[in-house]
């Protein structure tokens, strides 16, 4: 095994943290601010939950399938799931939601109902993001609406299991679902205690990559100071709301500030989510939403019968479109440069050569 | 001793008084009338004794907000036909050497003595330095008291040769006298009219017109030092070998003689008037002497003095050997001219000019003591006191650098804060220079930019020293747009030498309530922005570091947090415990943070339930702990 020392050198160091946050708030050791996470102080242990239930440190791609699905998968692109949908919020949607406001409902309909106890997501505005803890429905709908730096929100997990020990929920990116998936398998020291049910309900939501802080001068440099009331970024590019109106960017103006660990990533779709929410890339009003779990399929089909959520059919041809951007940014990440994926993956040479096969079948 | 002693109207009788008290009972048997200082160790006590009196004997006192303030205020005084004293460290006489040298020219008017305090050993100090040598560029008289009764005496004389001569008068006095207790017998303290006068026809102005009359000022100095009854000589009549020693070195050179059973052949001439010196009197003891040894602490600057004096009179002194700091003979541990000296250093050297050798006294079980120095005890470093608001501050500053990623600099300043180089400051600071410095240092560090310096630049700085030496520096970090984060570490006092008041403290020296002059308006009065921020919350301090960094051009932070030790004098104290049940110990998630990493000196280590633990004895109760502990095992029982 190994800890903070490792996972300084072999993530943080080598710009692959992703600023999940599962390692914040375990020790007084490791911080963070905004997206940063930071080892503070060498805390001199050989061995740690920080580097154990890291989702950059090891995984093994088809165990994780294992234990999420008990069983493998046969789609390469988005994974294990039961159905998939469009969908959005019914009657009024939170204020500051992004397209149909589904991740958002769905997360508050969970504790309402007492499937969680509270819940852990990005909140803060857009300019100043950061991980929030909400005990109530309305707490959930405050910190609606899509945010493009890596929020570091198990840093509020981490606080929220040590608070109340309850069942969580996460609404997070793909590496926070991974992340939690990890420690649900028991991985983390025992003086984290039992965290292994402390897991009611993971939300993951569409993520190709996420942005440095960096991001925000960009921001207050094009804007010129002016209050920025809504960001967002559609297939058109960066698209910044003042008051004054709306301006749009190409999006290669802002790749620079794309993180290093999004380019090492295999999972746009939080493939081992309950659900994973996120945009159609064709109707704003309405999400992508995919079932993946049977807490997840129950929790929909509640939902949709209390009138939470409105759903319909996944376009049929839509899919190939989906399926094909899950691939290509796979396999951008396992042929990567020179051909190396980043060594904390472990993948299995039978699925290396479906998810090749299925995109090579896609491509034709 | 008390402050009743030191006002004790009965001449003639012995009382027990430190170096310090002794002093301040000369000024008042001089009727001293005005006295001002910036505290500083070792003579940070003259001030608050005489400022107790100030009431009873007719004395104005303050703490002026630096040195050289301090000596143009006790400097007015004189002008006005008052005696006047203004007392501070070496250091400190640094900061007033600019006022110094202007004002000897023409000189003062009533007697005005300037009572410096050197730190040989450097117990209280960054550094070691010689006063002296500043006193002469000041063209001030020199007098060095070697005992605690002389520490009065020569304050007290030292107003009259002052008034004598028209010119300012320095005390240089060490660390061993002023902390030292000693029996004094107590002289008069007279009746004085004091009325203060300055008339429109008195000038007083810089200029080398008056230099000549400067000069013959020292010249009559010197001729007085020859008359002079604090140097004199012990020892058999025309020695061949000769001791010279001021200050304290002259009482550990009669016991070396004496330990060495050279006192019947060897002499001891105590020079107290080390400037101008007595021509006379030392050619006198040179002529007989073969072997002269030079016992002084610091600077070789009795030893330079007399060689002087020897030279310009070789044809009378013949054949002699000198033998001192510039020779290498006389030096303790750390070399000739590091550390201070002591009864064994001094019977050490001469032992070896005078081929006696010095056997020191065995000590019983020497051995076996040092066996339990070396191995048994525990290591004790410097560390910040239990509570501390600097510790709190220090942890926030590491944690937000660390945080920010971008290798920011933090230049450090004088206050119970230099301490941040060290491990109790998480060895935080990169300079520790002096009063003021660090805000001087990070204005030119932050205009590297073009030289492609781009790492942010922090300076730390306490409030006492804030007020002493950090505003000019601000107002040039504002004028030039420097890309400074200033943090003033606001404790409320002059923490480190004895919770003296300040400007922003509403307390004058005696203790009377004056209006504060408040940090954030004389910042902002700059023009600088400033946030205020209690260190105490370290999550938020956290914070507002991170923020403030990523901010441009001059900005100050104010962490303001009552000193420990004030905030809890003569109070309650919240109760603060382990709950060890709770407590993570060794394990990961933990790992010893309380006692092992923040370490403040009240969070110890229970070694045998494997689990931290608090010294309640020690705590302060200020319960920051019980906010970092990862296993919320602190508990803190609220009773402030």
């Amino acid at each position: 095994m190994a800890g903070q020392e490792q996972l300084k050198s072999c993530v943080i160091d080598k710009n692959l943290c992703s600023g999940c946050g599962m390692c914040v708030g375990l020790c007084p050791y490791i911080k963070t601010f905004r997206d940063r996470v930071k080892v503070i102080h060498p805390c001199g242990q050989k061995d740690g939950t920080c580097y154990s239930t890291c989702p950059k440190t090891f995984w093994d791609i088809d165990g994780m399938d294992d234990f999420v699905f008990q069983g493998p998968r046969s789609d390469q692109a988005l994974g294990v799931y039961k159905g998939i949908f469009f969908s959005r919020a019914a009657g009024e949607k939170a204020g500051g939601a992004q397209y149909g406001g589904t991740a958002t409902s769905l997360m508050a309909f969970a504790l309402d109902s007492g499937m969680v106890e509270g819940a852990v997501l990005a909140g803060g505005s857009a300019l100043d993001p950061r991980p929030v803890y909400a005990g109530t429905a309305l707490e959930v709908m405050a910190g609606a609406g899509s945010k493009y730096t890596a929020v570091p929100t198990l840093a509020a997990f981490n606080q929220a299991v040590g608070i109340n020990g309850g069942r969580l929920g996460l609404v997070g990116r793909p590496c926070q679902v991974e992340a939690v998936r990890k420690m649900q398998q028991g991985c983390h020291s025992e003086a984290h205690g039992n965290r292994e049910r402390a897991v009611g309900l993971t939300i993951g939501l569409f993520c190709f990559w996420s942005l440095t802080p960096e991001f925000y001068d960009f921001l207050a440099e094009k804007t010129k100071g002016e209050v920025i009331t809504r960001v967002d970024i559609p297939v058109e590019g960066l698209t910044v709301t003042t008051p004054a109106g709306a301006n749009t960017w190409p999006v290669d103006q802002i790749r620079k500030y794309i993180k290093d660990s999004c380019s090492a990533c295999i999972d746009c779709t939080s493939e081992w989510a309950d659900i994973s929410v996120g945009s159609t890339e064709s109707d704003p009003q309405y999400n992508t939403l995919v079932v993946r779990t049977v807490a997840g399929q129950r929790l929909v089909e509640r939902a949709a019968e209390k009138g939470v959520i409105e759903i319909k059919p996944y376009p049929e041809e839509r899919l190939p479109i989906l399926r094909k951007a899950a691939l290509n940014k796979k396999m951008r990440v396992i042929q990567g440069e020179g051909g190396k994926m980043p060594g904390y993956l472990k993948l299995s040479d039978q699925y290396r050569a479906e998810i090749i096969r299925q995109w090579e079948v896609l491509q034709k | 001793m008390s402050a009743h002693a030191v006002a004790l109207d009965q001449p003639g009788r012995r009382v027990v008084l430190t170096g310090n008290e002794a002093a301040a009972r000369g000024a008042i048997e001089a009727g001293v009338s005005f006295a001002a200082c910036y505290p500083g160790s070792p003579t940070s006590e003259v001030l608050p004794t005489l400022a107790r009196l100030g009431a009873r004997f007719n004395i104005y006192t303050e703490y002026s907000t630096n040195e050289k303030v301090a000596m143009e205020a006790a400097t007015a005084a004189s002008y006005a036909g008052l005696r006047s004293l203004t007392i501070c460290k070496a250091d400190g006489f640094n900061v007033a050497l600019d006022f110094a040298a202007a004002v000897c020219l023409q000189g003062i008017n009533a007697g005005m003595v300037i009572m410096v305090g050197d730190d040989p050993g450097s117990h209280s100090s960054v550094r070691e330095e010689d006063s002296r040598l500043l006193a002469r560029t000041a063209n001030f008289p020199v007098l060095e008291p070697s005992t605690v009764q002389e520490a009065k005496d020569i304050v007290k004389a030292a107003f009259d040769l002052s008034e004598d001569l028209r010119q300012p008068v320095v005390v240089r006095c060490t660390t061993r006298i002023c902390h030292a207790s000693g029996d004094v017998t107590l002289g008069d303290i007279p009746m004085v009219k004091k009325e203060a006068t300055f008339t429109r026809s008195q000038r007083f102005v810089s200029s080398v017109k008056f230099a000549p009359g400067m000069r013959d000022k020292i010249k009559r100095a010197a001729a007085l030092a020859g008359d002079s009854p604090f140097n004199y000589y012990t020892g058999p009549e025309n020695a061949q070998r000769l001791v010279i020693a001021s200050g304290p070195s002259y009482t550990y050179s009669l016991e070396a003689l004496a330990m060495l059973g050279l006192e019947d052949t060897a002499g001891v001439l105590k020079i107290s008037t080390t400037w101008p010196l007595p021509e006379e009197l030392i050619i006198k003891y040179l002529i007989p002497a073969r072997e002269v040894v030079f016992a002084e602490e610091v600077d070789s600057f009795l030893e330079d003095g007399v060689m002087v004096l020897a030279a310009k009179n070789m044809d009378r002194i013949g054949q002699t050997k000198f033998y001192g700091k510039n020779s290498g003979h006389v030096a303790g541990p750390g070399g000739p001219f590091v550390g201070e000296l002591d009864p064994d250093i001094v019977a050490g050297c001469l032992g070896k000019v005078f081929n006696t050798p010095y056997h020191p006294p065995a000590i019983p079980n020497a051995g076996e003591a040092r066996d339990i120095i070396e191995h048994s005890l525990p290591g004790r470093e410097l560390a910040l006191c239990a509570g501390c608001p600097h510790r709190a501050s220090f942890w926030a500053i590491k944690t937000a650098v660390e945080l920010d990623g971008r290798e920011a600099i933090v230049l450090g300043d004088i206050g119970c804060y230099t301490l941040g180089l060290y491990r109790t400051g998480y060895n935080l600071l990169q300079t520790v220079l002096c009063m003021g410095s660090g805000v001087g240092l990070a204005c030119g560090l932050a205009k590297l930019d073009r030289f492609n310096f781009r790492q942010p630049v922090i300076s730390v700085v306490g409030d006492s020293t804030f007020f002493h030496a950090a505003p000019q520096a601000l107002m040039n970090a504002r004028y030039n747009q420097a890309d400074i984060l200033c943090v003033i570490l606001d404790n409320e006092t002059t923490a480190m030498t004895g919770h003296q008041p300040h400007p922003g403290r509403g307390v004058s020296a005696s203790g009377e309530a004056v209006g504060r002059v408040e940090i954030e308006s004389l910042l902002g009065g700059m023009g600088i922005p400033v946030t205020v921020h209690d260190p105490y919350d370290i999550e938020g301090s956290i914070e507002v570091i991170c923020s403030l960094l990523r901010q441009k051009g001059p900005r100050a932070l104010v962490l303001r947090r009552s000193c420990a030790l004030v905030a809890v004098k003569g109070k309650k104290k919240n109760r603060v415990y382990v709950d060890q049940d709770r407590c993570i110990g060794d394990s990961c998630g933990c790992a010893r943070f309380c006692s092992g990493v923040f370490a403040c000196p009240a969070n110890i280590w229970d070694s045998e339930r494997g689990r931290a633990r608090i010294d309640e004895a020690v705590c302060n109760g200020c319960g920051v702990c019980a906010t970092l502990c990862p296993g919320k095992a602190i508990v803190v029982e609220r009773t402030v």
